[in-house]
């Protein structure tokens, strides 16, 4: 079977509704031999602030940055992305979204899947008599 | 750019300098985020910036990035942030599908609304926020004025 590119898509989850109005997180996508890297990039945002669910390999990411009770002073310039927000992903069925690994840190998440199994190249043994 | 109604007249000198401080203008902000030449001048951070009566609160987005990566520098009214985003290379042979994240360098001027203290800035980071706190000088802090009724 020829090797087709299986690249996550992104789309507008289904059940999993997206909130009314939304931003979206700048998100590197690269795979390695191990399997599947998302890198998000979330300023402001703590654990209690973001959910990330997998439902059929469809990847959700949701959330907003935490922010102070109320701004301090005067607004001069507001450029950060504000509220909250949301991104989808159908996971291509050659990694095993069961097995997703989540991890927030400094504002970067990072998600990493392996392979499913039956994908991984698998050498096989010629033995002879 | 408004289009400059023709009076069918010689134009008046006055409307060709607003043209020209017009196109002034535009090109003036190709350069005002970065002191690259036009060209390789290629992202900055997002900044919020707001005042409150004594100070001068300027955060950057800096998610990526590692304090020893920044460099923050006060002169007068005139606050300076450079930094860079590194590429974070552990894994060997990454294939990328998506590429969103912007890396490299960045220098980002900033004209604050009062003169602060130097000495005095403080900055932090937090969930890959950084917040600078600038303190305004004495003379730069609002004061109110009393208004004696005669």
């Amino acid at each position: 079977m020829a090797n087709t590119i299986n690249v996550p898509v992104e789309r507008e989850s289904g059940h999993l509704e997206p909130p009314e109005s939304y931003f979206v997180p700048a998100t590197d996508i690269y795979e390695t031999d191990e399997g599947l890297t998302l890198v998000a990039e979330l300023p402001g945002v703590k654990a209690g602030g973001l959910e990330v669910t997998v439902e059929e390999n469809l990847l959700v990411m949701r959330g907003r940055p935490q922010s102070e009770a109320k701004p301090d002073g005067e607004v001069l310039l507001q450029e950060f992305a504000s509220g909250e927000f949301y991104r989808a992903f159908q996971l291509p069925a050659d990694y095993d979204a069961s097995k997703i690994q989540a991890t927030l840190k400094e504002g970067v998440l990072t998600l990493k899947l392996p392979k499913s199994e039956r994908m991984r190249p698998r050498r096989i043994e010629v033995k002879s008599d | 750019m408004a289009l400059i109604p023709w009076t069918g007249r010689t134009m008046p000198a006055a409307t060709l300098t607003s043209l020209r401080e017009e196109m002034n203008n535009l090109l003036g902000r190709f350069w005002s985020t970065a002191s690259e030449p036009f060209g390789l001048a290629e992202w900055s951070p997002p900044l919020d910036v707001s005042e409150t009566d004594d100070a001068v609160l300027v955060k950057v987005e800096i998610p990526g990035i590692d304090a020893k990566d920044l460099d923050i520098s006060v002169a007068g009214d005139v606050l300076t942030i450079r930094g860079e985003r590194k590429e974070e290379v552990h894994e060997k042979g990454r294939n990328f599908h998506r590429v969103e994240r912007r890396y490299g360098a960045f220098t980002r001027t900033l004209t604050l609304p009062a003169v602060v203290d130097p000495d005095h800035v403080d900055a932090k980071a937090r969930a890959g926020v950084l917040e600078i706190r600038l303190p305004k000088k004495e003379e730069a802090k609002a004061r109110r004025v009393p208004i004696k009724a005669e």
